[in-house]
């Protein structure tokens, strides 16, 4: 019997090992490629950003003409939908593994310097690995946070009002620059009787619009490291966004939950929604009609409260490779041949030379450059505050619990006071 | 049933009527549980459906089949996303599931057993905190378990996706089988024992077949539940050359730039398949072994 026990121990390790066979293929086929560097100086780089599979495409070209230009350096690609993004980058900035360089918005800039995640691009600039000459409209500015450099922008978007251009022929709307609150409002119930449409897709939950509406009024989202608006300002805002849901003139809040994660515009559920004027490429693409930038409303008939956002670059402080790092961005945002391959992907290329290499070549994009360009020429845009810490936080539950106003669950009171409550959590952690 | 009930006419009165009396309520059983068919399988058709039709018409339409249907989102998928080819996904999440599963079964088992059949002290403190582990939700130990990964250099590989199913760190499988094990007559492995087993050959040969439902139920849930899984390989891997099919499904769409409504849903169909396939494979066994396992000792 001892020898039947040697046996079975045997069958038992064979089965084991054979499993363990299975699970070890997968890890060691995989494990290669994880080191930074090599013997001939090759250098590899790890490179995050959001998007789909469109700007996948478009960055690998781009990264193929950087690795030809600087042979030492590679360059490895990932990237998510932009929730799923910040969920990976999260998990990677707190357990010190964060990309070498990643794409970045404004509202993230305080959030990651306060977690000392970002790395000073000011050192790089300094040591000329790093241009921050021939950008657009002041853009240079853009990334800085209390004297140092934590991204540089690829490109610059405004908030516009996307329109579907036929409903607001059929509705005879045609908005000018300048035009008011009580135009726009008119506007919408005018498109709401002579189409049958609703006329705007649900502004209320906009964060970025409400913050233009603020800045008309000399006050803002976000100050340095709080709410610059009080109880009774939004509770205005949402008075009026909740009569307006109600007549109808904004789209029905739970349509609009349904068709997610197509716009109420393209679902033809609203006439025109406030958002950044390069989403009109996705627009374009799901949706059936054309589409169109009109200007904010304004409250004196000039003050529109704009500024450009901006996609940006940065690198973080971990990275093994700083001056590659920096190599790598002033390649992006400089190369003219880049700018060709990209396009207005991330919006309009920040830097002059990009903005003359691309002549678009659709209505879309023309749109988009046209519109860009008249709000650099009007001088009506300001300069931009870098959010507060917790400011993604907050833009998310602004457009969360507008959301369940509009769809009935809560009362305006109820929703000002809980997004109050959740905001003063988030800025304060 | 209801031809035969007038069919057949050698039936005493008494038996008609009762028949003739549960008639309605049979038929409006059917007809409630077609009501309900019909509710569950629309979304599965609407997909179907949706796969033919074009980008633009497919979110928002409540429509089941398309007015002109297109195939271009099916061709479209052998261009592969973002340069990669679809069947580095669907071969990715294969390895893994096929891991997973083959991990979970036998380490889980294993343990089980030890918790079932041997007795040996902190027995009821050790299987008390494994049940406890279910208690810990899944975002407390990512970071640390993150940080772990990252300590042993194993990120961007499969290895952290793989490793805890092959420690029997499933807590809920082992909890399954340790239930269907105790359920097991003590005289089997007695009288194995009698005849000179040890317990790794009572496990092996004795407990393991007779578990044979509570394994294949273990390896369905497995299979379905590592195919799904988004937040584990979205974590851990950074090329993506070594996505899963989940990840894939994630490509398609995002708020700027283009949107492929048709792609993601042309592939969410095929992806669909490996699952159905495996299911439809094994279910078969559960049966099978539920209604003959006691029957074998």
């Amino acid at each position: 019997m001892r020898q039947g026990g040697s046996m079975e121990r045997r069958t038992i390790l064979k089965a084991a090992g054979a499993s363990l066979a299975v699970a070890g293929l997968g890890a060691t086929a995989t494990a290669c490629g994880s080191g930074s560097g090599s013997g001939d100086g090759t250098v590899t780089i790890r490179y995050s950003w959001w998007g789909a599979e469109d700007r996948a495409q478009r960055i690998n070209k781009t990264i193929a003409l950087f690795e030809k230009k600087y042979p030492k350096i590679k360059v490895k690609t990932d990237f998510q939908q932009y929730a799923d993004f910040w969920k990976k980058f999260n998990t990677q900035a707190s357990g010190g593994n964060p990309p070498d360089v990643f794409q970045n918005a404004i509202g993230f800039l305080r959030k990651y310097d306060a977690k000392n995640v970002l790395l000073d691009l000011g050192e790089q600039v300094k040591a000329g690995n790093l241009s921050m000459d021939g950008f657009r409209a002041g853009l240079e500015k853009f990334g800085e946070v209390d004297g140092k450099l934590l991204g540089v922008p690829v490109g610059s978007n405004s908030m516009a009002l996307v329109i579907d251009k036929p409903v607001y022929t059929r509705a005879g709307v045609t908005p000018e620059p300048g035009w008011t609150w009580d135009d726009f409002d008119a506007a919408m119930k005018r498109i709401r009787d002579r189409t049958g449409r609703a006329g705007d897709s649900g502004m209320y939950g906009v964060m970025y619009l409400y913050d233009l509406y603020l800045r008309q009024h000399g006050k803002a989202f976000f100050t340095e490291d709080a709410l610059g608006f009080t109880e009774a300002d939004l509770t205005d805002w949402w008075t009026k966004a909740e009569r307006g849901v109600k007549e109808g003139v904004y789209a029905d809040a739970k349509k609009v939950v349904q068709v997610k994660p197509k716009s109420a515009v393209s679902a033809e559920l609203a006439g025109s929604e406030f958002t950044w004027d390069n989403f009109t490429v996705r627009y374009t693409s799901e949706g059936k009609s054309e589409y169109g930038l009109a200007p904010i409303p304004t409250t004196d008939g000039k003050k529109t409260g704009q500024y450009l956002g901006s996609l940006m670059l940065s690198a973080s402080k971990r990275t093994q490779h700083p001056k590659e790092v920096a190599q790598f961005i002033d390649f992006m945002v400089h190369d003219p041949e880049v700018a060709k391959i990209m396009g207005y992907d991330r919006g309009v290329p920040a830097t002059q030379a990009q903005f003359d290499a691309f002549q678009p070549d659709d209505e879309v994009n023309k749109a988009i450059a046209a519109y860009e360009t008249s709000l650099v020429e009007s001088g009506v845009l300001e300069t931009i505050t870098p959010h507060p810490s917790g400011a993604d936080v907050c833009e998310a539950a602004f457009l969360r619990i507008a959301e369940e106003m509009a769809l009935g669950k809560r009362s305006v009171e109820d929703a000002v006071k809980q997004f109050f409550t959740e905001s003063k959590t988030a800025l304060a952690g | 049933m209801s031809a035969r009930a007038t069919d057949v006419t050698p039936v005493t009165p008494a038996r008609t009527t009762a028949r003739r009396r549960r008639l309605p309520g049979s038929l409006a059983w059917h007809l409630g549980s077609l009501a309900v068919l019909a509710v569950i399988l629309y979304p599965v058709v609407w997909v179907i459906g949706g796969s033919f039709k074009r980008g633009e018409d497919i979110v928002g339409s409540l429509d089941l089949f398309p007015s002109d249907p297109i195939t271009g989102n099916y061709t479209r998928l052998t261009e592969g996303i973002a340069d990669i080819p679809i069947s580095t996904f669907f071969v990715n999440s294969l390895l893994l599931a096929v891991g997973s599963v083959a991990g979970i079964l036998l380490s889980c088992s294993l343990t089980a057993y030890a918790f079932a059949k041997i007795r040996f002290a902190g027995r009821n403190l050790l299987f008390t905190l494994m049940i406890g582990t279910l208690l810990l939700p899944y975002h407390v130990l990512l970071i640390p378990q993150y940080v772990l990964f990252r300590n042993l250099d194993m990120i961007n590989t499969y290895t952290p996706l793989l490793l805890g199913k092959y420690l029997a760190t499933e807590a809920f499988f082992v909890f399954l089988m340790v239930q269907f094990m105790r359920n097991l007559p003590r005289e089997l492995d007695e009288a194995a024992r009698l005849d000179g087993c040890g317990h790794l050959r009572i496990y092996w040969s004795i407990v393991l077949p007779l578990c044979r439902p509570a394994l294949i139920t273990s390896a369905i849930f497995t299979f379905i539940n590592s195919w799904n899984d988004f937040m584990g390989p979205l974590i851990y891997l950074n090329d993506p050359e070594k996505y899963t099919v989940s990840l894939g499904l994630k490509m398609f769409v995002d708020q700027e730039g283009l949107a492929d409504y048709g792609g993601m849903i042309a592939m969410s169909l095929v992806a669909l398949l490996p699952v159905l396939a495996f299911f439809l494979a094994f279910q078969r066994y559960l049966i099978d072994g539920m209604a003959t396992s006691g029957l074998k000792g």
